[in-house]
């Protein structure tokens, strides 16, 4: 006792109500446990850990869902449990709380430092060590985690946790040999541990495949054998397919090969288990197949096709891997086969040989064939049988949808038209028709005309989420928030906003699309908040860690959290993070352009708008809070925190667009290096913050991946022309763009020609010709560009509505978007959009205002008409 | 389509053809719960691009019952891709793991009364029989019917087989 530091001492009467406000606390009785604190403060204001202790009761006794007064009462206690270790700064109590508190805050790092402090205090507190190894592994400090673990062993050997602990800790820090040791002493030493039998299956499972990274096949191998016969492992799934690896590595084919057979025994439609047999036999399939090989591979799979009557892959598979007539043979049968079971989904699933055009012309023809055929209402077959009736409804709509599909080089949107409404005379009531109408209808750039399809099929069907949140989808296209959310809440919880229901979900596609709508229509504020709800999203995802760092290693799933870890490494590579991040940086970028757009420009009609829903708003939270009052919970500092940023305004007058840009492009450096969009993202941010070098720097990633890209092409004109006309370029990027821009762009070259080069180069993409576009109006730095360069950029971008170039809707609006960024004259404008009508004439998108306007109000009015019979839900 | 065990990565993919699909939704923790208890018990079907299109999620029942139950959570199949037999297969997989890795004795699942697609998939072609309904089980109200699926035991199996 004697060593307790003065300051920490209390006299008998406090020291006992010290360890009752530890038992309150303990026992969650907080407003006991607040009283004993304050008692204590009272004489003794400076005690440490009494401090600490208060700020952990108050702390715990936070109301969730967190309320205006909850919050005040969170500020006192992170406040207090700050003063605590100022009081007490060698106390583990103090630092522990502080860890506590910044854990729930999420604050990873300030927790891991706290807990680390608190351990210097009391070494041998176990509790307190296991958090803090937790907060070592989330944090990613594996050779603390390490290092904790073996002092963990040291104080609890017979604990089975331990050694397992220790063992994954080895192998997170990359040391294979020293973790499967330590398995290996651990099995020796702890003999009945407890362990149910699929929990020392996963533990040996990976220690297998730990053995297995280390190169160790034999040893792999020894211990999955023994696995088997000691019954500990069963032979289904992975624990299969490890072995046939295992055996493939050691050059055993032979015995491989049987190993994979067992597993398409196992599951004949397991992709990668067909790769890993025809390995055995020196094919590569997703690398490359010689023309030679084709046959004797497809016959190997069409002898599985035949073992397994009802499996899918072998057959479909057939159709990757034959060429010529081979394959228009194996197809043609495919596809009856499809047609005459009416399977809808053949088209998803024959698309995928898409990617290659002569493929692909193949099936468009066998499809024409067998409607013609079945238009004769002959058989498909030699022998005399019929084809079903439903085989031409499912040709035509198969023929739609490939005559449409985005590889197509001739698309023929009208055509697909046709073929949908004379299926729809068939089967008026079949949802799949208008989906695939509305799918043609996009393509074709009709989105009005897409989403009224969408709509038609989810009325057919409205029990239906998936096509619920196509419709909800298709109207966010248009710029129908209040449409589509409508739909949308008819599969949400209905006491909060449909908008917050999919947030709270984590509804990645919906923050997506609706951000996009929200852009489209100019609410930037609002489409802020959506992508900004999405990065959120991926924060939450990583923080979901957390918890499992001891939840696996209880549940012994060692693999599974061993490919966690490595996951949430690289989380943030994914799709959808990527796409959001762009979407708002891009918006950041222009806030920074032209801060005006910060101050929202409303007309008369928005302006109208707008205060009706805020003040149906208002009725709804008056509404709410009568209720609230009336089950005596009304007091304004009980209510739930409102959304302190409803209309995505703070985040719009942000004073700081392109560092918040920067925090979002970050993880992609890191995680999406591959993706050129990365680079000339990462372009508009530099350029503008003037970091010289970064900017330039990602003209030379981009560069690396593909030189010819329309984008870069531009950026690295706009980068020639910017630094040249910096007056006091600073020495080092002056040394290092007059040695390396000669590599992007020749640097004597005439950068006209330059420019006229790339669009010679790539005459019939869309996206060339808009880049070199763009590059005409950097060439020229005048403002306001004069019309000798204005009209070079018109002609230009007219060659998209040229025959030899496909149509693309997108870039053809992009195009009209530099116009008039540029300011071209409104009667230049008018012409252009109507050169690109007359290349796609179903595109409403090139409508006049006043037209899409009309064409919008019958869309949704029509939709009011056809709402009257809505089917129940 | 592709037809294999899940694994961590597939799980947004998972919990997007989720939201699609069926109201009963859950955040990402819970998907992780399923993946990290029981990662042999979820299948994912999967296009040529890597898309997830279709799939299981499973467990085992936590409560200490008499013999291991193995409990569907979600299963659906975006419908661009249904009927094409994708739900039957992942549900046999994941069958299949339940007995192999946790001898499981039977699997339970819930269905809405009106989900005629789905309770012909388990009933007509799976061979499950309801076994109890529950009212109101929905958050909507609408009642579920509990099926469920008895496994033939190996040592059944191989009694009947001599
Ligand atoms: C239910 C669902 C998962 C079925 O998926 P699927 O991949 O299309 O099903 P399968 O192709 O494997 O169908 C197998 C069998 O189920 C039955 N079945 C499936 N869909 C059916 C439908 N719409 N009507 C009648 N029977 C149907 C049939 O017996 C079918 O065999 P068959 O095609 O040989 O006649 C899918 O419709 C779906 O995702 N629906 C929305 C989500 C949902 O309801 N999930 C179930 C929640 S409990």
């Amino acid at each position: 006792m004697s060593n307790i530091p003065k300051h920490r001492q209390l006299p008998d009467k406090e020291n006992r109500l010290f360890k009752e406000l530890l038992t309150q606390y303990e026992y969650k009785q907080y407003k006991k446990g607040l009283k004993a604190a304050d008692t204590i403060l009272k004489k003794f204001p400076n005690h440490g850990e009494t401090i600490a202790l208060k700020a952990l009761t108050l702390h715990s006794s936070l109301p969730f869902p967190m309320t205006v007064a909850g919050l005040t009462k969170q500020e006192e206690a992170e406040s207090l449990a700050r003063l605590a270790v100022k009081k007490d700064i060698t106390s583990h109590i103090t630092w522990h709380v502080l860890g506590i508190l910044a854990k729930t805050r999420k604050d990873w790092d300030e927790a891991t430092r706290a807990f680390a402090m608190a351990r210097k205090q009391d070494s041998e507190n176990i509790p307190l060590m296991r958090d803090s190894i937790a907060l070592y592994l989330h944090t990613r400090q594996f050779s603390q985690a390490v290092a904790a673990r073996h002092q963990h062993l040291l104080l609890r050997p017979t604990l089975r946790s331990s050694w397992t602990s220790l063992i994954i800790a080895h192998h997170l820090n990359g040391d294979m040999t020293e973790g499967i040791e330590v398995y290996d002493q651990y099995l020796g030493i702890v003999k009945n541990d407890g362990a149910t039998s699929s929990e020392k299956a996963q533990l040996l499972m990976h220690i297998i495949t730990m053995c297995m990274e280390a190169g160790q096949w034999d040893d792999a191998l020894r211990r999955l054998e023994n696995g088997l016969k000691d019954g500990v492992l069963s032979t289904r799934g992975q624990v299969t397919q490890l072995k046939a690896e295992i055996l493939m590595q050691l050059g055993r084919e032979s015995e491989s090969e049987d190993v994979w057979r067992a597993l398409i025994e196992q599951n004949p439609d397991n992709l990668s288990y067909y790769d890993g047999f025809l390995r055995t036999k020196g094919y590569e399939i997703r690398k490359s197949v010689t023309l030679d090989s084709t046959s004797k591979i497809v016959s190997l799979l069409n002898s599985f096709a035949e073992s397994y009557p009802k499996a899918l892959a072998p057959r479909r598979m057939c159709l990757d891997i034959a060429r010529g007539d081979e394959f228009r043979d194996l197809a043609r049968a495919y596809l009856v086969n499809g047609l005459e079971k009416a399977i809808p989904s053949l088209f998803v699933d024959v698309k995928g040989l898409y990617v290659d055009l002569e493929r692909m012309k193949i099936v468009g023809e066998i499809v024409e064939d067998l409607i013609q055929t079945l238009e004769k209402d002959a058989g498909l077959h030699d022998d005399d049988s019929k084809a079903p009736p439903t085989a031409l409804l499912w040709a035509y709509y198969f023929l739609a949808l490939h005559l449409a599909h985005p590889a197509h080089p001739n698309p023929s949107y009208d055509r697909s038209l046709q073929l949908l409404s004379t299926a729809l005379k068939h089967t008026p009531t079949l949802p799949e028709i208008y989906m695939a109408e509305a799918m043609v209808r996009k393509r074709a750039g009709d989105i009005l005309g897409a989403a009224k399809a969408m709509e038609e099929a989810r009325l057919l069907d409205g029990q239906d989420r998936f096509l619920n949140c196509k419709a909800a989808k298709y109207w966010l296209r248009v710029g129908e928030v209040a449409k589509a959310e409508e739909l949308t809440a008819m599969f949400t919880k209905k006491d909060i906003a449909t908008s917050q229901d999919l947030t709270d979900l984590q509804c990645l596609w919906f923050l997506q699309e609706e951000g996009d709508s929200y852009r489209a229509n100019g609410n930037l504020g609002m489409a802020l908040k959506r992508y900004q709800s999405l990065a959120t999203t991926f924060q939450d995802y990583e923080d979901d860690q957390y918890d499992f760092h001891t939840y696996c290693l209880r549940r012994m799933t060692f693999s599974a959290y061993y490919s966690l870890m490595k996951y949430e490494d690289q989380l943030r590579s994914h799709p959808a993070y990527f796409k959001a991040s762009l979407a708002a940086i891009n918006i950041y970028t222009r806030l920074h352009d032209d801060p005006s757009l910060k101050e929202e420009k409303l007309t008369a009609e928005e302006e109208a708008e707008r205060k009706k829903a805020a003040k149906k708003a208002q009725k709804a939270e008056q509404k709410a809070r009568k209720a609230a009052a009336a089950t005596g919970e009304g007091k304004k500092e009980d209510q739930p925190v409102p959304d302190e940023d409803p209309q995505g305004s703070k985040l719009l007058k942000t004073e700081t667009p392109l560092d918040e840009a920067l925090k979002l492009w970050k993880p992609l450096e890191l995680l999406a290096s591959s993706r050129i969009e990365t680079w000339t993202t990462g372009y508009q941010i530099y350029i503008r913050k003037k970091l010289y070098l970064a900017a330039f720097k990602c003209l030379l990633q981009a560069h690396d991946i593909d030189p010819r890209d329309p984008n870069l092409h531009w950026e690295i004109i706009h980068f020639k022309q910017t630094v040249s006309a910096v007056p006091d370029l600073a020495e080092p990027v002056k040394m290092t763009t007059d040695q390396l821009l000669p590599s992007l762009i020749p640097s004597d070259a005439d950068l006209a020609a330059y420019n006229a080069n790339l669009l010679s180069q790539h005459s019939s993409s869309p996206a060339h010709i808009l880049g070199a576009a763009k590059g005409l109006s950097e060439l020229d730095t005048t403002r306001p560009i004069p019309s000798s360069s204005l009209q070079a950029i018109e002609s230009t971008l007219s060659r998209l509505a040229a025959h030899d170039v496909p149509p693309s809707v997108a870039i053809m609006s992009s195009a009209l978007k530099l116009m008039k960024e540029l300011g071209a004259p409104i009667s230049s404008i008018d012409s252009l959009r109507d050169t690109y009508k007359s290349r796609v004439p179903l595109a409403s998108v090139f409508e006049s205002d006043e037209e899409l306007k009309r064409r919008r109000r019958e869309a949704l009015e029509g939709e009011e008409v056809a709402n009257g019979v809505k089917p129940d839900l | 389509m592709d037809i294999r065990q899940a694994t961590i990565d597939d799980f947004l993919g998972m919990q997007n053809a989720n939201l699609l699909n069926l109201p009963e939704n859950y955040t990402f923790k819970y998907y992780l719960y399923h993946a990290l208890t029981w990662p042999e018990l979820s299948y994912v079907a999967v296009d040529p691009r890597g898309r997830i299109v279709g799939y299981i999620l499973a467990k085992m029942e936590e409560e200490p019952t008499d013999e291991p139950s193995g409990h569907v959570t979600s299963i659906s199949v975006l419908r661009p891709y249904r009927r094409l037999g994708l739900a039957n297969r992942l549900m046999k997989q994941s069958q299949e793991a339940m007995v192999a890795h946790y001898n499981a004795a039977q699997i339970t699942l819930h269905v809405r009364k009106s989900n005629r697609a789905a309770i012909s998939l388990y009933r007509d072609s799976l061979g499950f029989e309801v076994h109890v309904m529950e009212k109101g089980y929905y958050a909507d109200g609408e009642d579920a019917y509990g099926m469920r699926f008895l496994f033939k035991r190996k040592d059944e199996e191989s009694k009947a087989s001599t």
